[in-house]
């Protein structure tokens, strides 16, 4: 199936034979339904409208670039841990969002990657970048290996084999002192020309830019819209001639190889790794954002992290800055705040942030701002029971 | 099902008809007694904890395979319907929340008995309340939504327990402390019997509920709710006793895991005990309650024969249990992915 998502339009390519997209149940299955996303690829703003949209895009852009100057000192590095946290959000996303397919192990690989950039820095003395792309390429083999099992169990056995999986790497493998340093952790210092934390901050949005534009061409794609197809019915993606346990294994490798990015990242925040940064709370939280954020969305799960990352801080502020917060809701509840925010999420807005802003991501990403009411495309929150 | 365990029997009989499955199990089995004994690993006492930890597993196993047979999620918060509990025990067993901030308090062991009492019954309100509160207003009921809910109940109420107990381990009475007798040398605890028992009449009452009207019900729900319905049958009284006895099922398992290493943390269930019990359930086959006895007692063993090897070979592996739960997770999937006991899906 076609998935729309915020920031792409479809494409029918004239010269591959598609099939037709099958109809949404429920809706009219008439023709004009069918042809309806031709007719949306044609509607293009008007001259004010590119315009307005424009300005809102790039006051957006703006702030976020403007975002870390304006922390305070001591906090910049907040604004690193949101990008180790988008990354992460946007991996979990490629295999939770696209693929379909649930890890409860994604803090195992990044764990690897951390740990990996280290092991480059200090024990071999080669450069940053060989470093990242060597977290990048082991978390990419880990989640390979791990994927070639997943390609034989679903759903829930698979979220078994992560879970079992994230604690055998941080009990097993992350303990092993030729490795990882025991529990004096590896030192992993930055690159040369971000040793100063603003600098390490903007390295990071320029990753995260990175890899959301390499997200964005993925999903418009061969090979990103078959990985989507195989989330909605493996089996009539398989009809459709998608090679399933090719496409899913791709996802795993490239949702391992951006955490295993994020990893190399994490280790320069402290300039050193340990093995208690780690843990399987870790790996929850990766998937509590992800959902929060709104499975399937770029926009959605990349806000997702930032709530995240700030949570502890704001809640601490909050708790030290405002007369009438309640004394004992300090930053200890942040993981409780982040449970309950999922839980709630999972209860009343399946599809979590990107399915709140859902026109205004439509809006943004060039089309109207409410979709015409008798097709339903997405716009963002692809998870489950996202729309009605 | 607890329909005729007669699966000794058909192993048996694989075994003398030379099934590949049956002969490789009993293969296996006897390589890792051979190398244990080799390695002068003392079986006694691998046994013996094995059960302690196996027969935990399994009635945690027994609660996550109740919960899935009849709804069909897995719960993650399987393990904190024991800790909590446990927890719970504690607090009447020091008398109160007067003072929980010290750490080195110890219960009173002769209030141990009640404490149970009301930590089952809190245990069973617990899942209760998960399923109303949380599971059953879950949208879209995909049942990697639920786990993925289930386990943010497990992050609120780990967190919960961290902020009021802090993260340090408290006392914890055994129901019964000492050596019950001692074999070739070797002293077998009380607590190991007790676990052992406790887990038979778990099961055995299971078994039971199995071939009542309602246990029938519980079952024709977890097949075809519609169908259950048009029977007559109240598919939410169904869910409502699955995640509550689940919930007492998780008390039970707390209550006789803090009696393991005689303290109770924050997240100790689910850290120690609810991965290698969902193992268990997969390893005997999800969709049988034998399987989940039979599985977590296997994994128990597994994983406490894991731990004395490492130590009598010197091997220093960290971890031992998280290599061994892997290892048995993968090979099941790869090798038999309904598990010894279950039905084929």
């Amino acid at each position: 199936m076609v998935k729309l998502l915020p920031g792409g339009r479809p494409r029918v390519r004239t010269g591959v034979p598609q099939p037709p997209p099958p109809p949404p149940s429920g809706r009219p299955t008439d023709d004009a339904a069918r042809r309806l996303p031709v007719a949306t690829s044609r509607w293009r703003p008007s001259a004010a409208g590119a315009a307005a949209r424009l300005a809102v895009l790039t006051v957006i852009l703006g702030s976020v670039l403007a975002a870390p100057l304006l922390l305070p000192a001591p906090l910049v590095l907040i604004a690193a841990k949101a990008v180790v946290f988008m990354l992460a959000a946007l991996s979990m996303n490629v295999l939770m969002g696209y693929a379909g397919q649930v890890s409860l192990g994604h803090g195992a690989f990044v764990a690897v990657g951390a740990f990996a950039s280290g092991y480059v820095l200090t024990i071999m003395q080669l450069p940053w970048a060989a470093a990242a792309v060597a977290a990048m390429s082991l978390g990419g083999l880990a989640a390979a290996v791990l994927g070639a099992v997943a390609l034989r169990v679903r759903g829930l056995y698979l979220a078994l084999v992560t879970l079992a999986y994230d604690l055998f790497v941080t009990f097993t493998v992350l303990n092993v002192r030729a490795l990882t340093g025991g529990g004096a952790g590896q030192p992993a210092p930055r690159p040369a020309f971000a040793t100063d934390d603003l600098a390490y901050v903007y390295l990071g949005l320029v990753i995260v830019a990175l890899v959301w534009v390499f997200d964005w061409r993925l999903t418009a794609s061969k090979a990103g819209r078959a990985i989507q197809a195989l989330r909605d019915d493996e089996r009539v993606a398989a009809s459709w001639g998608i090679h399933v346990t090719r496409y899913k294994l791709l996802a795993f490798v490239i949702s391992g190889t951006v955490a295993g990015l994020a990893g190399a990242y994490f280790a320069g925040i402290e300039q050193i790794v340990a093995t208690a940064d780690f843990g399987f709370t870790l790996s929850l939280t990766i998937v509590l954002m992800t959902v929060v954020g709104g499975l399937g969305s770029r926009p959605g799960v990349v806000q997702g992290a930032i709530v995240f990352a700030a949570l502890p801080t704001l809640l601490e502020t909050a708790h030290e800055q405002l007369a009438w917060w309640p004394r004992w809701l300090g930053s200890l509840w942040e993981p409780f705040v982040g449970a309950l925010l999922l839980v709630l999420v999972l209860v009343f807005y399946p599809g979590g942030i990107a399915q709140q802003q859902a026109p205004l991501l439509r809006w943004l990403g060039w089309q109207r701002l409410h979709a015409p009411e008798h097709v339903a495309l997405g716009g963002g929150g692809g998870g489950p029971g996202a729309r009605p | 099902m607890a329909r005729r365990p007669r699966w000794i029997l058909r192993w048996l009989r694989g075994l003398l008809r030379g099934r590949a499955g049956a002969v490789a199990a009993t293969a296996a089995a006897l390589l890792v007694v051979a190398v244990l004994v080799r390695s002068g690993v003392n079986l006694v006492s691998t046994v013996s904890i094995g059960v302690q930890f196996g027969s935990v597993y399994a009635l945690i196993a027994l609660g996550v395979a109740l919960v899935y047979t009849s709804t069909g999620v897995l719960n993650f918060a399987q393990g904190e319907f024991g800790t909590v509990p446990a927890f719970l025990a504690y607090v009447i067993m020091v008398g109160g929340v007067g003072d929980l901030g010290d750490i080195g308090a110890v219960p009173d062991p002769s209030r141990l008995w009640w404490a149970s009492l009301m930590a089952v019954a809190a245990g069973a309100l617990l899942g209760v309340l998960v399923n109303v509160a949380v599971v059953q207003r879950l949208g879209a009921l995909s049942p990697v939504t639920a786990l993925v809910a289930t386990a943010g109940v497990a992050l609120m109420l780990i967190q919960l327990e961290i902020i009021v107990f802090e993260s340090q381990a408290r006392n914890f009475p055994r129901y019964i402390g000492g050596e019950a007798f001692t074999v070739a040398g070797s002293a077998v605890e009380w607590h190991t019997l007790l676990v052992l028992a406790a887990l038979a009449v778990t099961a055995t009452l299971l078994a039971v509920l199995f071939r009542t009207r309602t246990g029938t019900a519980l079952l024709a729900t977890s097949q075809e709710p519609f169908a259950a319905q048009l029977h007559g049958v109240s598919v939410s009284a169904m869910s409502t006793l699955a995640w509550g006895t689940a919930g007492a099922l998780g008390a039970v398992g707390g209550l006789l895991a803090g009696g393991v290493f005689e303290q109770v943390f924050p997240a100790m269930v689910t850290r120690d005990y609810l991965i290698p019990a969902f193992t268990g359930a997969v390893l005997g086959g999800i969709t049988s309650m034998v399987g989940a006895v039979v599985g977590g007692l296997l994994l128990g063993l597994l994983v406490s024969s894991a731990n004395s090897l490492n130590l009598a070979l010197g091997l220093n592996i960290p971890g031992p249990p998280q290599v061994i739960v892997l290892a048995a997770l993968l090979v099941v999937l790869l090798v038999r992915p309904h598990g010894l006991l279950g039905r084929a899906v």
